[in-house]
């Protein structure tokens, strides 16, 4: 059996008739969805209250904070971004990407506020508030980056769905970092890492509805 | 980069015309790969039409410089395996190989004297059983790689697995067509190619029937 022109010509009506964005198109719809997400996120996070020092030294802010953008940053690159292959990264070497960024954020935030002796524990401050402030930043940019790949995921929608949520985590932890002065190790768990696998969990359920293909 | 990829950039980037470039490379390749899983040419076409539809619906998304078959495999194979979830009935034993049919259909060899071509039968009929004994994910990779001529990487992408993963099952799938050929006349039939690639020249004679 070969293929018959018939057939070719057939193909080739049905993707005239169908409209499809140009890559142009595509990379401006993805930078509205996302700059969309982004600006929702950081509303909530001003609507919180914004950057909180209390009685943390500044020096200390702008470590932790430096810190934690260059390692959301990289972390944010590896899971947002596709590399060279249209199918995307690995799951591998996904989840790797995932792991090391969110520990290493924590225990960058604990070692430098360890060094400033800021690690004590805040009686009723348990973590919840954070965390429910970083799943809800992170929850828009998580939907923008979903909404912006829908339908174009033919291999792992789980996987990248769960990077998108696990980069999302990040960049709220960007954020909440400035928010929030506890150090306290439980409450850096509970506050500020939980949410990362919270959105990651998110990004993994939807990412199966929204990123993978489906007949046209 | 390859024609088809440079072609698909040109496509991305909304040039109508460099689709034909891209189904003229694709298509067949495609066309392979299904009716490897596929016996109903109508199922087929649908498949094939609808890989194209995603590719040109997603190709705002395409890395101009990334390559083309693996994406397109990677479609094909996903629509497959949803077209044998939605309906069994169409899908003629999707990611199943009939090794019965495969044995019949293989082009009969060329030689007229009779115990060679007993022994190519047997041969054949070895390979054929151990190739449709092998897990779907080793025949998964035994084709992308062995068949279709993918590389580790690419093979393991659209599998999603790693390329340890895909060694591995590579390994395996060797460890079985070789277990099958483990009588010394059968060995020195396929000793100067390997298993590897006896069983994936069976393969296109399948496609070749």
């Amino acid at each position: 059996m070969s293929l018959s022109p018939d057939f070719k010509q057939r193909v080739l009506a049905s993707v005239a008739d169908m409209p499809a964005p140009t890559r142009a198109q595509v990379t401006r719809a993805r930078a509205w969805l996302l700059a969309c997400g982004v600006a929702g996120a950081i509303a909530i996070f001003f609507l919180e209250g914004g950057m909180r020092v209390t009685s943390r030294p500044p020096s200390l802010v702008a470590l932790t904070s430096l810190g934690t953008a260059v390692i959301a940053g990289v972390g944010m690159w590896v899971l947002f971004t596709r590399g060279r292959s249209v199918l995307g990264r690995p799951g591998s070497r996904l989840l790797i990407a995932a792991l090391a960024s969110s520990v290493l954020f924590v225990a960058w935030r604990y070692r430098i506020s360890a060094s400033y002796g800021f690690i004590e524990a805040w009686p009723g401050r348990p973590g919840f508030r954070c965390l429910g402030l970083s799943v809800l930043t992170g929850a828009l940019p998580l939907l923008g980056a979903l909404l912006s790949w829908r339908r174009s995921v033919p291999v792992s929608p789980v996987a990248t769905g769960a990077a998108f949520g696990a980069g999302a985590g990040l960049g709220s932890a960007l954020l909440v970092d400035l928010w929030c002065p506890v150090s306290y190790l439980p409450h850096l768990l509970l506050g500020h890492l939980l949410p990362i696998g919270v959105l990651a969990l998110l990004g993994g359920v939807l990412g199966s509805r929204i990123l993978r293909i489906w007949w046209r | 980069m390859s024609i088809v990829g440079e072609a698909m950039g040109r496509y991305a980037q909304g040039d109508m015309a460099a689709f034909v470039v891209v189904y003229d490379e694709v298509a067949p390749r495609l066309e392979r790969f299904l009716r490897r899983h596929l016996r109903e040419k109508a199922a087929i076409e649908d498949l094939i039409q609808q890989t194209f539809l995603q590719m040109h619906g997603a190709r705002g998304s395409f890395i101009v410089g990334a390559e083309v078959l693996p994406w397109a495999f990677a479609i094909a194979r996903r629509l497959m395996i949803d077209l044998g979830r939605q309906s069994k009935a169409r899908h003629e034993e999707c990611l199943e190989m009939d090794g019965d049919e495969l044995a019949a259909g293989l082009a009969a060899p060329d030689s007229s004297n009779a115990e060679e071509l007993m022994d190519a039968q047997e041969t054949r009929s070895r390979l054929v059983a151990a190739f449709g004994q092998l897990s779907g994910p080793q025949r998964s990779a035994f084709e992308l790689v062995k068949s279709e001529g993918l590389s580790h990487a690419e093979a393991a992408t659209i599998l999603g697995t790693t390329v340890s993963g895909i060694k591995l099952r590579l390994h395996r799938s060797y460890l079985a067509l070789r277990a099958a050929l483990s009588e010394p006349a059968l060995t020195a039939a396929v000793a100067s190619v390997g298993p590897g690639v006896a069983a994936a020249k069976l393969l296109a004679a399948e496609e070749r029937r």
